[in-house]
């Protein structure tokens, strides 16, 4: 590591720790002396460090019903399985319509209504329809990730170069050959750039879809609503934070499988030397 | 005895578009290619040498006349002993350089031991070795189109139709792709045509250049190169036979260029 970056590091240190002292300090010192409840910043809203990590250490324990271990499973299941369903689909309809030029035409109108549909406004439904486990959660995600695949792997199958089409021509493909060595390939180019938003906005939808999910198959989502029952705000910032590292760590993995899928890309090669 | 024809386009022509819109591109063209010999299609921009290219390669379908490769018509498809060398970068970018030269073999399904002999001699004879697992995006222009070319070449075509195939690349890269190709088709004696807008690569490369005139293009001139073979394309530049037919060329390309329509 250069001097630099250990400089950039302690910083990020520094500030770190004076947040979580300053939020510390501030929710426990009063306002007004012996007023109660007064306090410089009312951790009844905003909860203190000292107090999340109690309960977490609590919420991680076995004797509870069910713990944030078995919840954060609970949300990652779903996201994943959101995610690899609806990068499946996305991508076999987006390079279907975008090779078929009159299916194109036709879907059109209907994959644009639905697509302008806020899909908050499905869950219900979709719970309706699925019932309260892990699958509404999965539909969901579904049917976000789904779009975002769709619309990238439909330009992409779209715009693949023409000429790269002759030459394999002149170079004896079938028309299969063509469909596996140029136009799937050049498809999967865009597919892929469409990966690190598409685990996010699934990581979204399963956490909607947990807020009116209910217990069975709870996830962090349901904690979070759990803790607006009962005004927790220590147990709803322990669901926050476990969320955030769940976010970071997928994404962080899915930027390292996009980089190897598309290491022939000039910024990838760069990179690398 | 003349050696056979193996590429007679007569009575060529090409029109875009369709009525009011009309653009003619290729006024009648009619010329044979013989067995084994190099033609470049020399003339000003826009005068359709790459529509006729496009057309002998079943790309373009001709509005009249008709291509006859080896006693048969070119109707749409790309006949099978036909090679096609681009202008633009048809590299495949997610390949690299050795799976791009095998894609030929691939598709003709030739078996992986005889594939990896033949892509290895390819890499060789291009000067590629070091390069076997490099993408295209961390090469050169020139390399790239070394690429393409062995690519073409790799699946042995008898015919190969190069689209000013290196018009992207500068001078000296170009006097290098110049040397190897001379030297690669020495050795193989394929029936080229060669498109491009420099008067010198055609006299380099070509035994007969085709000159044709401005927009619609028609045949101005059928011009034998008449310097010996093998070519040594530095040297070639200095002789007195080459200045000379240069200036003879350049006379008759000059006055399209100067011609108004």
């Amino acid at each position: 590591m250069t001097k630099d970056r250990l400089r950039v590091l302690a910083w990020q240190l520094v500030i770190l720790a004076a947040v979580l002292a300053g939020w510390e300090y501030l929710t426990g010192i009063k306002a007004i002396s012996k007023t109660p409840g007064l306090y410089w910043i009312d951790p009844f809203f905003i909860s203190r460090p000292s107090a999340i990590a109690a309960r977490f250490l609590y919420l991680m324990s076995p004797n509870v019903r069910l713990s944030i271990w078995q919840m954060a499973l609970s949300t990652v299941q779903s996201t994943v399985w959101g995610f690899l369903v609806g990068i499946s689909t996305g991508f076999l309809a987006g390079l279907v319509l975008g090779r078929r030029d009159r299916l194109a035409r036709i879907f059109e109108p209907y994959i644009v209504a639905f697509n302008s549909l806020p899909r908050i406004a499905l869950v219900p439904l979709i719970t309706m329809i699925f019932g309260f486990g892990l699958l509404a959660k999965i539909v969901l995600a579904w049917s976000i990730v789904f779009f975002i695949v769709f619309f990238n792997t439909f330009q992409g199958a779209r715009s693949v170069d023409a000429d790269l089409i002759h030459s394999a021509r002149f170079l004896g493909a079938t028309e299969r050959q063509i469909m596996s060595s140029v136009i799937i390939p050049s498809a999967l180019a865009w597919t892929f750039a469409a990966l690190t938003p598409s685990i996010s906005f699934a990581l979204i939808g399963v956490v909607v879809g947990e807020f009116i999910g209910g217990e069975s198959g709870g996830g962090l989502g349901y904690l979070i609503i759990q803790s607006l029952g009962t005004l927790n705000a220590a147990d709803m910032m322990v669901a926050l934070f476990t969320l955030g590292v769940i976010g970071i760590v997928m994404a962080l993995g899915i930027k390292q499988v996009e980089a190897r899928l598309l290491r022939w890309r000039p910024e990838y090669q760069k990179r690398r030397s | 005895m003349t050696p056979r024809v193996r590429i007679s386009i007569r009575g060529l022509s090409k029109t875009f578009g369709s009525g009011p819109r009309e653009v003619p591109a290729v006024s009648p063209v009619s010329f044979d290619v013989h067995e084994g010999e190099f033609v470049a299609i020399v003339g000003p921009s826009g005068c359709g040498k790459s529509t006729i290219l496009n057309m002998v390669g079943g790309l373009i379908t001709p509005s009249g006349g008709e291509i006859v490769v080896d006693e048969q018509r070119v109707e749409g498809a790309p006949p099978s002993q036909v090679g096609y060398v681009f202008q633009k970068d048809t590299v495949f970018p997610w390949r690299t350089v050795e799976r791009n030269i095998a894609l030929g073999l691939e598709y003709r399904n030739v078996p992986p031991v005889e594939r990896a002999a033949r892509v290895r001699a390819a890499i060789a004879l291009a000067g590629l070795q070091g390069f076997e697992d490099a993408f295209p995006a961390t090469l050169s222009g020139g390399m790239r189109q070394r690429v393409a070319l062995m690519r073409s070449l790799v699946v042995d075509p008898e015919i190969l139709l190069m689209d000013e195939p290196f018009g992207a690349l500068d001078t000296h890269t170009k006097l290098d792709l110049h040397a190897e190709l001379l030297s690669l088709w020495q050795a193989r004696r394929q029936t080229v045509i060669f498109v491009t807008h420099d008067l010198s690569e055609a006299i380099t490369l070509a035994d007969r250049i085709v000159v044709m005139t401005r927009r619609p293009g028609r045949v101005k001139l059928l011009y034998d190169v008449e310097l010996p073979r093998p070519r040594d394309v530095i040297r070639l530049r200095e002789s007195d036979e080459y200045l000379r037919e240069y200036q003879e060329l350049w006379h008759a390309l000059g006055a399209e260029f100067r011609a108004q329509p």
